[in-house]
């Protein structure tokens, strides 16, 4: 059941993948925007122009070009074959760069949730079970912090009181010190790298560099997972059937797996979209700490008009979204037997 | 009433009150001795419902048992830490509530539910608690338990799941069962069995029961005793036939004016042929709520039109307002089919019907005072001038005994039964010559439910008013209607005149109805009886009907051909139509 469910869902993501291909593509090139004279430069002459036109294969039809993106050409497989194209500035490959940047950001933002979650879940509990009290009151307190201003401002105050005045965290020179030799590629993801090569220094290290960053994205994200939870929770316990399980004599530690099982499925809803966002929403965050990830690698590819590397980009974000959504989905079934897959 | 050698449970000075309020509950005492029933009644808002949580220990968010000592053994159960309660909670004093849908977690198979309280309280495992569910499922008549039991919450019934509820409760053998209005919500013919199986359990086990029920009939069919609580104290406590003799609450029995003679004339309303489904989304099936309905009303005359839920009369209701579209069938109203009015002659038309719903509170508008709710109509419908409106709609209200007074209120300001007669004084107004009742005494107390059925009788004689009652409750059917019309899964099974119909039913379905239908007289006990029909199983689902008698698979009197065979509604003598082939038989039967 719950795999054709899966298989159904995946079926229907292809469309969904494929109309937004089409739409990406054909929409950049709507745009007044003037790729090749970015290349040459205004001064051109227009022979150099025309060769500069040609080798992007602006030159065709867009209709041709959009066949070259699907199916390739002479020289590359095209996107049937798995290739998202050639950079138009590096001249490397968009699936390696894509590969190289991806686990960058989902790097952070995974350890990020993970902390959110793991401070967000038991606040939001203790405020719902004793609300009023002082988890509950500094969750409030809190909120009104929090929420007030976006996630950039966060990180420069946290840099700004961490690194400068306190001076107990790195500056905000990216994954490792500069000095660093970063460990052999393999997963992209440094900590994962870091381990994998046996050096736990490194590790450390990396975990050091990037605890501010994760600080400033948790420190945000926590807020609306804790608000979640407390609701979910608090409306559980006044549950028929939490009244039931004590009417019963039902021990405590089993009542309160039934309060948090039934809470948690909605919360896991948020949590799932929260982290589709962050794919490339937290590329503020990238910037203010120096750390290369697929939203640094968007933006510099939207302003250089870079068309293979955003088509590339919105691919894999929209593929993993829907990826994580089915997986928020399929959880939720497994958890939740209402919910008719 | 109960020596202390066997008392189960005694309360004394018991009193709950919520936060900064005025007491629930103050001084209750009360006894309760082993293997007794004991019906714990009053009207809402008594304190039933926080006594009968109180007996374990309990209160709802926000209340407290601020007095008094609860005597379970040797034990005063307020006394004890919490976790001496939670073992004695579930173990020997079990509890079902009336809810029993929210009162199991959702997310868990129910079986799993019944065999973790008994591992909780009786330590075994769980191949044992397992082997337990199951076997309490069985017990309390659920077919197929094994897969009964891998179900969740949402796939049973509203009747189903209160029987998980009472397999749960009864799995640890308590000694006192209390029991919060478990059938509140659930059909007749699905209440009167349950109560049946858990009054043969009780009686079986010796287990001793708290009933909470607001029911006469409950009371009096199934109760040794009953306690009556007003406004949080005991005002009675005596035993059910005492109880029933000196309540106010009397039924007025069949009573059917005989309007056999206007048979001559046209039928005022006249319905043929209705059908009607609902495609079910995102499929090719349909859900059938009427079939081949028809049913003829004569000016004067009041018909009454019952069913369990699901048999699609309010469906019928709805298409005679044409608030629904028929798929096929013709409906005729005074002369004029209603397949084809519209415009001004639809309007004329809904002026001429109007219909009364379920629940007041939906009807009207809470924003408006009750002088604006009544006014609007008139003002539509200019149905008097304006300079006389004031005075229509204080005689309207006089009509139904509503004082005056109401006019200036907000609806949330009023009691459900006063809303309730003010919602048949709007219809009133707009001097219907046919008014639909869909289900206007379900969801009122005992007493406002005889109010209103003494109004519209009233009615019946001072207007010569004619009504369609659409019920699922029998008594307000028996005792307002001249005729009665019967449905089961959208089809007419029989219809003939009141007495008749309930003195000499001869459809299986009806007579289990009737069968179902609790007196309020503690000498014609259901539980007494010899001669019940009960039907078995469920309601097969409108999606899937049977191909023969929809009844077939329920029916006690059921042969091979009524599996295969599609019934025709025929008529059995005057008057009288059925709807079964082995009717004629099944009276031979019963004579010889």
């Amino acid at each position: 059941m719950i795999w054709r469910f899966t298989l159904r869902r995946l079926a229907v993501g292809l469309v969904q993948l494929s109309v937004l291909i089409v739409a990406v593509f054909f929409l950049i090139r709507l745009l007044p925007a003037d790729p090749v004279s970015r290349f040459v430069g205004l001064n051109a002459s227009p022979e150099a122009y025309a060769l500069a036109e040609q080798s992007l294969g602006l030159d065709l039809p867009a209709l041709e070009q959009f066949e070259v993106f699907l199916f390739g050409d002479d020289e590359e497989v095209g996107l049937v074959g798995g290739e998202l194209g050639t950079s138009w500035v590096t001249g490397s490959s968009v699936n390696q760069e894509i590969r190289q940047y991806l686990p960058v950001t989902l790097e952070l933002i995974t350890l990020s949730f993970l902390i959110a979650v793991g401070l967000g879940v038991p606040i939001g509990v203790l405020g719902a079970v004793n609300p009023g009290g002082a988890a509950d009151k500094g969750t409030l307190i809190y909120g009104l912090f929090a929420g007030s201003q976006p996630e950039f401002s966060w990180g420069i105050i946290f840099i700004f009181v961490f690194f400068v005045v306190l001076g107990i965290a790195p500056g905000p020179l990216g994954r490792l010190s500069p000095l660093t030799d970063p460990p052999d590629f393999v997963t992209g993801a440094i900590t994962i790298d870091a381990l994998l090569a046996g050096r736990v220094d490194i590790f450390l290290e990396a975990l050091w560099y990037l605890s501010l960053p994760i600080l400033t994205l948790s420190f945000v994200l926590s807020g609306p997972i804790i608000k979640m939870v407390r609701e979910n929770v608090a409306q559980t316990m006044n549950a028929d059937f939490m009244f039931y399980g004590q009417a019963a004599g039902l021990p405590r530690g089993i009542l309160a797996r039934d309060a948090l099982r039934a809470a948690f499925a909605p919360a896991l809803t948020l949590i799932g979209i929260l982290f589709g966002f962050m794919i490339g929403g937290a590329v503020l965050i990238e910037s203010i700490f120096s750390i290369s990830g697929l939203g640094q690698y968007a933006i510099r590819s939207i302003l250089a008009f870079d068309y293979p590397a955003i088509q590339g980009v919105v691919l894999t974000i929209s593929a993993l979204t829907l990826l994580i959504y089915l997986a928020i989905d399929v959880c939720q079934a497994l958890l939740d037997p209402r919910v008719s897959v | 009433m109960a020596d202390s050698t066997n008392t189960v449970l005694s309360a004394r000075g018991l009193s709950v009150q919520y936060a900064n309020e005025s007491p629930t509950l103050s001084d209750i005492n009360m006894d309760i001795a082993a293997g007794e029933i004991v019906g714990l009644t009053g009207s809402s808002g008594s304190g039933k419902s926080t006594l009968a949580y109180a007996l374990l220990g309990l209160t709802r968010r926000g209340a407290q048992i601020t007095n008094g000592e609860i005597y379970f053994g040797r034990n005063d159960l307020l006394a004890l830490s919490d976790v001496e309660l939670e073992d004695i909670r579930g173990r020997d004093i079990a509890l079902i509530v009336q809810n029993p849908r929210s009162a199991l977690h959702p997310m868990y198979q129910v079986g799993r539910q019944i065999s973790r309280v008994y591992q909780t309280h009786r330590g075994s495992g769980g191949a044992e608690a397992h082997q337990r569910a199951i076997e309490m499922l069985r017990l309390v008549g659920i077919n197929d338990p094994e897969r009964r039991a891998d179900a969740f919450v949402h796939e049973l019934s509203g009747g189903m799941a209160q029987r998980v509820l009472i397999a749960l409760a009864l799995s640890t053998s308590p000694k006192l069962l209390i029991a919060d209005e478990p059938t509140s919500g659930l059909d007749v013919t699905v209440q009167a069995q349950f109560l049946d199986t858990m009054w043969e359990t009780s009686r079986k086990t010796g287990t001793a029961m708290v009933l909470v029920t607001q029911e006469p009939g409950i009371l009096a069919n199934y109760c040794d005793r009953v306690i009556e609580l007003d406004a949080g104290r005991v005002s009675k406590d005596v035993s059910a036939s005492e109880f029933v003799s000196t309540s106010m609450l009397h039924t007025t029995q069949a009573t059917s004016s005989g309007q056999g003679e206007g048979q001559n004339r046209a039928p005022l309303l006249k319905v043929e042929g209705l059908r009607k489904t609902f495609p079910l989304r995102g499929t090719k099936k349909v859900v059938q709520a009427v079939d081949d309905m028809s049913l003829s009303l004569f000016a004067g005359e009041s018909v009454g039109l019952v069913g369990e839920s699901g048999s699609g009369k309010s469906t019928v209701g709805r298409c005679l307002l044409k608030l629904l579209d028929s798929d096929a069938g013709k409906i005729t109203f005074d002369g004029q089919d209603l397949g084809v009015v519209s415009g001004e002659a639809l309007r004329r038309v809904r002026q001429r019907i109007q219909i009364v719903q379920q629940d007041p509170y939906d009807s009207f508008d809470p924003r408006w005072t009750i002088e604006k709710s009544l006014l609007d109509p008139l003002e539509i419908h200019q149905i008097v001038p304006p300079t006389e409106a004031r005075a229509a709609i204080e005689e309207g209200l006089k009509r139904v005994s509503v004082d005056a007074s109401v006019l200036g209120r907000r609806p949330k300001d009023l009691s459900a039964g006063i809303l309730q007669r003010v919602a048949i004084a709007r219809a009133l107004l707009m001097k219907p010559d046919f008014l639909v009742l869909d289900e206007p005494t379900s969801m009122l107390a005992p007493q406002d439910r005889h109010i209103i059925l003494d109004v519209l009788k009233r009615l019946r004689t001072e207007l010569g008013l004619s009504y369609l009652l659409i019920s699922h409750d029998l008594t307000s059917v028996a005792s307002a209607c001249d005729r009665v019309v019967v449905m089961y899964l959208g089809q007419v099974v029989e219809q003939g005149p009141t007495t008749e119909i309930f003195e000499k039913p001869v459809h299986p379905y009806t007579k289990a109805l009737i069968g179902a239908h609790l007196e309020e007289n503690p000498k014609t006990r259901r539980v007494d009886r010899t001669d019940r029909v009960d039907l078995e199983g469920e309601i097969p689902s409108p999606i899937d009907l049977p191909v023969g008698c929809y009844l077939a698979t329920r029916c006690p009197q059921a042969t091979e051909a009524c599996d295969k065979e599609r019934q025709v509604l025929s008529s059995f003598s005057s008057h009288h139509d059925v709807r079964c082939m082995r009717a004629g038989q099944l009276e031979l039967d019963k004579a010889s």
